[in-house]
């Protein structure tokens, strides 16, 4: 009993394992300033949906259920211009809990109006899974060293979120397409349908599009085996995630652009804004100062 | 140290599970209805290897007789959103229509399209490779009265 007890405690302890505050506050930052970009830059199609008749609407499951409105361009612009503007005051960490659930109900809805015309994109539940936790990671100020475990365990479940992308696309490849999907011609025809140049030069090799599929599934199979990785392998294995989605990105233009925000849990980030504050300050010293 | 008192860790302990669960149940036996918990299909349909591909467009003709391919950019439509609803379009052909709609309400000085037709050109595939060979297949067609 004993023994079963502390296993517990150990697994409590795991899930929940202290941080810097200083790499909440980056983590925060990043999420926040990533939302804003998602709006103008990465998914700006979403705001287009605003001159979409409503006939084209198939509102998903929790958009039903809830029930939400039908996009009207009223609504979608409002959402729009609100969150833009609340993500923008977050990414400052100031009133961390009022905007966090703000940025979180209002992008949540965004989503509803993003995936309810025919398409689902799986590129954002970690994403969306950040933005969930991070109202309850506390008050954190950049470059502060204080441990804490509330932060802690919003990386903890981000990372989490992360790694059950990989390992369930693995899972849904068995369960809709069978062993053999390794074996098919799925690269092919994404490369068709919206591969880059470099794509085609690589299609054309024999055999190196199924190998290219038989190394995505051990991958994906693979990827919860990070958890067991010490700091500099860990951080690695992020590097080998990283690479995988440039490779995307370069052969099918496939970004998966807010699951590589979200990757970023893994990362020690408060060392990426110290470097940045002592480049600051050295420039400073350097520029004479007026008078 | 921000450190957590055992009630507040058992309830984050609770809420991961009762997230895990949701997630396993919408990869085990969910869809993309149940976004964001549905399973995570992306590219996860089985091919065979020699499959062709469907390259699926939208293109109208406007009333100067100019063939405009209707894209995201022009239409606010995406073209997964297109293949999403293809049933849709092919039984009921009349809903190309909207995307017209959408068309002119992105391209307010364009000329009005007078066509809307749903083309799949369909890749030919050997061994896993492009073969570079291909035809057009006209899915639904609506024309202006």
């Amino acid at each position: 009993m004993a023994g079963a007890v502390s296993h517990h405690e150990r697994a409590l302890r795991w899930l929940t394992e202290a941080v810097p505050r200083g790499r909440v506050a980056a983590f925060r930052t990043l999420v926040y300033l990533y939302v804003a970009a998602d709006l103008v830059i990465f998914t700006p199609w979403v705001r287009t949906h605003a001159a979409v008749p409503p006939e084209l609407y198939q509102p998903l499951f929790l958009g039903r259920l809830l029930p939400l409105p039908t996009p009207t361009p009223l609504l979608v612009h409002t959402i729009f211009w609100v969150l833009l503007g609340t993500a923008l005051l977050a990414a400052t960490g100031r009133a961390h809990r009022l905007l966090g659930w703000t940025v979180f109900v209002l992008y949540f809805e965004w989503m509803i109006i993003a995936m309810s015309y025919g398409k689902v994109d799986h590129d954002r539940f970690a994403f969306l899974v950040a933005l969930a936790a991070l109202p309850t990671a506390g008050a954190a100020r950049h470059a502060d060293r204080t441990l804490t475990e509330r932060g802690g365990w919003v990386l903890r479940v981000t990372q989490l979120a992360v790694v059950a992308t990989y390992f369930l696309a693995f899972w849904a490849k068995v369960r809709f397409g069978g062993l053999g999907w390794a074996t098919g011609s799925v690269l092919a025809r994404a490369i068709l349908r919206r591969g880059t140049d470099l794509a085609d030069l690589i299609a054309v090799v024999p055999g190196l599009l199924i190998a290219a599929q038989l190394g995505i599934m051990a991958f994906e199979l693979l990827s919860p085996l990070v958890f067991c990785l010490r700091e500099r392998w860990r951080h690695a294995a992020v590097g080998f995630f990283y690479t995988f989605h440039l490779v995307t990105i370069a052969t099918i233009t496939i970004s998966f652009a807010p699951h590589l925000v979200a990757l970023t849990s893994f990362l020690p980030l408060e060392r990426a804004v110290g470097l940045a504050r002592r480049a600051v300050a050295r420039v400073r010293h350097e520029v004479p100062q007026p008078g | 140290m921000d450190t957590l008192s055992p009630s507040a860790r058992l309830a984050r302990a609770l809420v991961t599970l009762a997230g895990a669960a949701l997630l396993l149940a919408g990869s085990a036996w969910g869809s993309d209805d149940h976004f964001p918990f549905g399973p995570f299909r992306m590219f996860a349909g089985v091919n065979g290897p020699d499959e062709p591909a469907p390259d699926t467009r939208v293109e109208g003709t406007d009333v100067t007789g100019t063939t405009v391919t209707l894209t995201e950019r022009n239409s606010g439509i995406r073209r997964a959103e297109i293949e999403g609803q293809q049933e849709r379009y092919v039984a009921q052909p009349e809903l190309l229509r909207e995307v017209a709609t959408a068309y002119a309400a992105h391209n307010p000085g364009a000329p009005a399209l007078m066509e809307v037709r749903l083309v799949v050109r369909w890749h030919q595939i050997r061994n896993s490779r492009p073969a570079g060979t291909s035809r057009d297949e006209v899915l639904a067609v609506w024309r202006a009265q």
